[in-house]
């Protein structure tokens, strides 16, 4: 199952102007134990997707949120010449289709 | 009597017995601020309207050029209706990151649109101004103490960066309003300011415990959005001295355990932990629990002084005028070859207006359909129908950007490249013309913390009588 089919927010914005958060959010406990035992949602996993180091990438689970964070460093600072998202709403899609 | 000095005598008189209720009117004051719920939040008798006008979200632009990112008319309505039902019910507004970046030029203008309301009302109150600009001196100062640190990889801050920017401004805190509010004021207009300290400060003069009001700050700065449905409505948070509860103004909206939980997701990079001037909240204990389907009781976060206060301080400076280039293409075979033709483009003209000047500009392309929207490189199959282009000049004139960008605009519509069936044009303009001047171009040239260790002399406050 795709990530895009199990959660029911995967979204992304600006954490500061050079990291871009991504959180994904599930519907209930079991939607979310599953995302966060397959092991899909890793920085070695995420990593390439965002084109970034692995050890630039955080994962932070939210049980409470039933939530997983993930954060990116930005190449380039929100607003600088050549940025292509200045609120980094639209970084999400690379998640969409990660396999759960 | 002013009504921060009523109501901190009526928290005073209460002795911890009763709890402080804060409406939170708006995150974005100037986009419109949905006048039902805010209606239905003033029958609840709140003892403060707080509002945020600022981020650094959108951008280094607002920042650098001083301009407003929300619209005039849009900005005086909003501020009339939060005015007038502060005034109405004499309790403190409470406005930060005024204008939408809080530096001078944009509190200056929040300041005069609030003075005009009062003319045009008839209306008579004392207000607290809060100046957030980090003077250049004292930042130099710090520099030269190792007071100054870069965020998340920011280059380190010299001197020549500092004397570069148009506006350096510094995230004041919650004890920059508590002197405001102490000193006896109905309206609180601060530049930039951490959005937390507009809702936490008037509870932590009250005696309120600082960590649940922080917590309960972070949340209600965003007005509704910590409910299903998310919304800019406003919402009422009740605080005591345990805990806070939450119910948003707009019926449709419920503040579950799980939507307010998700909340601290929002925009930070620590779902735990969020930094402030004067210390450290940390949210690892907080626990979230539903009083009825549309309210949600939070208890257990815990404030930890900072040993020595630093500020996060923004700057944005002048990089150049910004020209660019509309234009959409359906053919597949330009779509296929375009990174190497863009390329192309831009070698001939780079011959062509660099023949009697220096290439002292930057184009930039970003092709809709294939490679406009993510930051990484990483391609997808997507079937392609158009492609939508964006050319961008900075350039150091207005008349340099509009040059290249003019000049790219006519080769890049008669490039001969193989396998060209289209020999008339390669682009569709939707109007011309398709080169638009859109002023100048800033970036974020300051980033960093800075140690202060006299915040009160930093956040200068002045009373004025309007």
């Amino acid at each position: 199952m795709q990530l895009q089919d199990l959660a029911q927010v995967v979204r992304s914005k600006n954490a500061g102007p050079r990291r871009i958060t991504l959180d994904v959010i599930f519907r209930n406990d079991a939607d979310y134990q599953r995302a966060t035992q397959s092991e899909a949602l890793t920085a070695e996993k995420i990593a390439p997707l965002y084109g970034v180091a692995f050890d630039a990438v955080t994962v932070i689970n939210y049980p409470l949120g039933r939530a997983i964070k993930i954060v990116v460093p930005r190449e380039i600072m929100s607003g600088d010449p050549g940025d292509r998202d200045v609120y980094g709403a639209q970084q999400h899609t690379p998640l969409l289709r990660l396999e759960i | 009597m002013t009504a921060s000095a009523r109501i901190l005598d009526h928290f005073s008189k209460a002795n911890g017995s009763q709890p402080i209720r804060i409406l939170g009117a708006s995150g974005q004051l100037g986009y419109g601020v949905p006048t039902p719920a805010f209606s239905a939040g003033l029958e609840r008798k709140p003892h403060l309207i707080g509002c945020d006008m600022g981020s650094i979200d959108i951008g280094p632009y607002y920042l650098g050029s001083g301009e407003l990112a929300t619209a005039l008319a849009a900005t005086r309505r909003d501020l009339r209706k939060v005015m007038l039902g502060a005034l109405k019910l004499k309790i403190p507004l409470i406005i930060g990151s005024a204008g939408s970046a809080g530096a001078k030029p944009h509190l200056e203008q929040t300041l005069a649109i609030i003075r005009e309301i009062a003319r045009e009302d008839g209306l008579s109150f004392r207000m607290g101004v809060l100046r957030a600009d980090i003077e250049r001196t004292v930042l130099k100062t710090a520099l030269r103490s190792n007071g100054v640190v870069p965020i998340d990889g920011m280059a380190m801050l010299d001197a020549t960066e500092v004397d570069a920017a148009a506006n350096i401004v510094g995230q004041m805190g919650m004890s920059a309003f508590q002197r405001a509010l102490v000193a006896g004021v109905d309206v609180v207009v601060a530049g930039r300011a951490c959005d937390t300290a507009i809702f936490a400060a008037l509870p932590a003069v009250a005696g309120f415990p600082i960590g649940p009001a922080q917590h309960m700050a972070k949340i209600i700065e965003c007005a509704s959005l910590c409910c299903v449905p998310g919304g800019r409505d406003s919402i009422l948070a009740t605080l005591d001295q345990e805990g806070f509860e939450l119910e948003s103004m707009a019926p449709q909206r419920r503040a579950t355990p799980v939507s307010v939980a998700a909340h601290s997701l929002y925009e930070q990079s620590d779902p735990f932990t969020v930094l402030e001037p004067e210390g450290r909240l940390d949210l690892a204990r907080a626990t979230y629990h539903a009083l009825d389907d549309r309210r949600t009781r939070v208890v257990g976060a815990v404030w930890e002084e900072a040993r020595e206060p630093w500020v996060k301080i923004e700057g944005a400076r002048h990089v150049g005028e910004r020209a660019i280039l509309l234009c959409g293409t359906a053919d597949p075979r330009f779509i296929a070859r375009h990174e190497q033709l863009l390329q192309e483009v831009e070698s001939v003209v780079r011959d062509l207006v660099c023949e009697d000047a220096a290439e002292d500009y930057v184009l930039t392309w970003r092709v809709y359909g294939v490679n406009g929207v993510r930051m990484t490189s990483v391609t997808q199959n997507i079937p392609l129908g158009e492609a939508f282009i964006l050319g961008e000049c900075i350039a150091p004139t207005r008349a340099r950007a509009a040059e290249v960008i003019r000049t790219t605009k006519q080769y890049l519509l008669h490039h001969g490249y193989e396998g060209r069936l289209s020999t008339a044009g390669n682009l569709a303009f939707p109007f011309t013309p398709p080169e638009v001047s859109v002023g100048p171009a800033y970036r974020f040239n300051v980033y960093h913390l800075m140690r202060a260790s006299d915040l009160d002399a930093l956040f200068p406050l002045e009373i004025e009588t309007v």
